[in-house]
C-alpha cells in the first residue's frame, strides 16, 4: 500500500522520517518506523499487527487499531494546500514610472531594482543600502517591485514571479532573497537543500550556524565575531546547497537591535550615525551594519549547529545537545527543500552534525569558545 | 495515540489523569505511539523583524 514515499533515518534512540507528499518530517519511535516501512511494503495489517501483539503483549485488536490509525495519520492524509499566490492577479498591469531605481553591485554583479514607492523601498533596500552603487548602463537583473490592489508585486527580467498580501510580506521578502541568491550563485531552487534562519560565520575553511529564537543573541554574536578575525557569511537568511551541502555567503546587512547598541558601538563606531529603523508593529527597533565579507560567491562546509543564548550574569555553558532536540527546534524554522533527493542529502548532512548549545554572558568567552569549536578543541 | 504536534496543548490535570488511566493498559502501545510531527517553512521566509512593518 504504498501511497507516498517515505524516506527513514535512524538518529540517536528514534527514526526521523520524511514524507513526500507533505514534505512533512516527524520524529517516531523505531519500532514504529519498522511497522510504517512494512506497510508501505504491502504487507498486510494483520501480519504486522500479530508481530506487534506478540511483541508488545497487547491484544491483536489494540495493535490493528494503532497500526489502522498510523496509517491514517501517515500515508492517506492528503496533501497539504500550497501557500496562496494570488495568481488572479497575474495580468496586473505593471507600473511604467518608479519613484525609485537603484543599482546594487554584487562582486561583479549588478542588479537593478525598481521600486514604485517608499514603501516597496523600505521593505528591501535597507538589508542591502550597502551595495548601492552609482548608476550603470550595464546590468545583468532588473528586479520590479510594486504594491497594487493591496498586493506587493515581485517580476524579475519581465517575468512574474510572485505577488504577497499584507499579511505575508515575510514570504515577499523570502522569495526576494531567494532569488537574488539564485542569481549570485547561477542555482535554481531545486539546486538548494534549504534555507535557514540562522546566522553563518566561517574561518576561512569552514561555516558554523548559530540558532535560537528572535532575541537571544545570534546578529550580536555574529558582530562581535566578525570584529574577532572571523568573517560573516550570512544574517538570517542562510542558504545551504544541495549537492555539497556548503552553507553559501549572502550579502544582506546584519540586523542589530536597539538593545545590543551598547555592546556593539566601540566596535562598530559607525552603527552611532546609521539609519535606525522602527518596526512599530513588531516592537522593535535595528540598524544595519555591513557584513565583512567581501567575496559573497563564498561557500564553505558546515560542520557544527550552535544554538546560541546570551543571558546576563550566567557563566558560560557550552555542551554538546542531542540531535533530536536539534532536529526539532531547526525544523520549523527552515525552509527545506521538497524534493526526495534533496530531503534525503538533508537527513544525511544533519547526521554528520555536532549540535550545540552555547549561553553565554562574556563576549571574549563567547568567542574563544567558538575558536575552539571551529577547531575541534572543545 | 498521542500527537505531539508543533503547538504545546495544555490539558488539566484531571484530564491528564484520565489518560492516563486509559492508556496505562497499553502503556507499551501508547510509548511507541508518541511522536512528533515537524513541518518546515513551505516557502522561503525573512524574519518578521525584516525591514517593513506591512502595507
Amino acid at each position: 500500500m504504498k501511497e507516498t514515499t517515505v524516506l527513514y533515518k535512524v538518529l540517536e534512540d528514534k527514526t526521523i522520517s520524511w514524507f513526500q507528499n507533505k514534505n512533512e518530517y516527524a520524529v517516531l519511535e523505531n519500532t514504529t518506523a519498522v511497522i510504517l516501512k512494512k506497510l508501505n511494503r504491502g504487507i498486510p495489517i494483520n501480519k504486522i499487527a500479530k508481530k506487534l501483539s506478540d511483541k508488545l503483549d497487547v491484544p491483536l485488536e489494540k495493535s490493528v487499531d494503532f497500526i489502522l490509525e498510523l496509517e491514517r495519520k501517515f500515508n492517506k492524509e492528503k496533501k497539504s494546500e500550497k501557500l496562496e499566490i494570488a495568481t488572479n492577479y497575474k495580468d496586473t498591469k505593471r507600473p511604467k514610472d518608479f519613484e525609485f531605481v537603484k543599482y546594487y553591485k554584487i562582486n561583479n554583479i549588478v542588479f537593478k531594482i525598481s521600486f514604485l514607492s517608499d514603501k516597496e523601498l523600505s521593505f528591501v533596500h535597507p538589508k542591502f543600502a550597502h551595495l548601492i552603487i552609482e548608476k550603470v548602463p550595464d546590468f545583468k537583473n532588473e528586479f520590479e517591485v510594486f504594491i497594487n490592489n493591496n498586493y506587493i508585486f515581485l517580476y524579475i527580467n519581465n517575468e512574474f514571479i510572485g505577488s504577497w498580501d499584507n499579511s505575508n510580506i515575510h514570504y515577499f521578502q523570502g522569495k526576494f532573497s531567494m532569488e537574488l541568491i539564485q542569481k549570485i550563485h547561477q542555482k535554481e531552487e531545486n539546486d538548494w537543500l534549504g534555507v535557514f534562519h540562522a546566522s553563518a560565520i566561517s574561518n576561512g575553511e569552514k561555516s558554523m550556524l548559530f540558532l535560537g529564537d528572535s532575541g537571544n543573541g545570534k546578529s550580536t554574536s555574529l558582530a562581535l565575531l566578525q570584529a574577532n578575525g572571523f568573517t560573516c557569511l550570512a544574517d538570517d537568511f542562510v542558504p545551504v546547497d544541495a549537492k555539497k551541502q556548503e552553507v553559501y555567503s549572502f550579502p544582506a546587512a546584519i540586523s542589530i537591535k536597539k538593545s545590543s547598541l551598547e555592546t556593539l558601538l566601540s566596535i562598530y563606531p559607525e552603527l552611532e550615525n546609521s539609519a535606525e529603523y522602527n518596526f512599530r508593529r513588531l516592537n522593535k527597533i535595528v540598524r544595519y551594519l555591513k557584513p565583512n565579507n567581501n567575496d559573497f560567491f563564498a561557500h564553505l562546509p558546515c560542520h557544527d549547529l550552535v544554538f546560541i543564548k546570551f543571558s546576563k550574569n550566567v557563566e558560560l555553558t557550552c555542551k554538546k545537545i542531542s540531535k533530536i532536540d536539534a532536529f526539532q527546534q531547526l525544523i520549523p524554522d527552515s525552509w527545506l527543500s521538497p524534493k526526495k533527493e534533496n530531503a534525503q542529502r538533508f537527513l544525511d548532512w544533519f547526521e554528520g552534525l555536532n549540535c550545540y548549545q552555547l549561553t553565554y554572558s562574556n563576549n571574549e568567552e563567547m568567542i574563544e569558545t567558538v575558536t575552539r569549536i571551529f577547531s575541534n578543541d572543545l | 495515540m498521542k500527537n505531539k504536534n508543533n503547538k504545546k496543548e495544555d490539558i488539566s490535570r484531571k484530564d491528564a489523569l484520565k489518560k492516563i488511566a486509559s492508556y496505562g493498559k497499553y502503556a507499551a502501545i501508547t510509548a511507541i505511539g508518541t511522536y512528533m510531527i515537524l513541518n518546515p517553512q513551505k516557502a522561503q521566509a525573512s524574519s518578521p523583524g525584516a525591514p517593513g512593518v506591512g502595507f
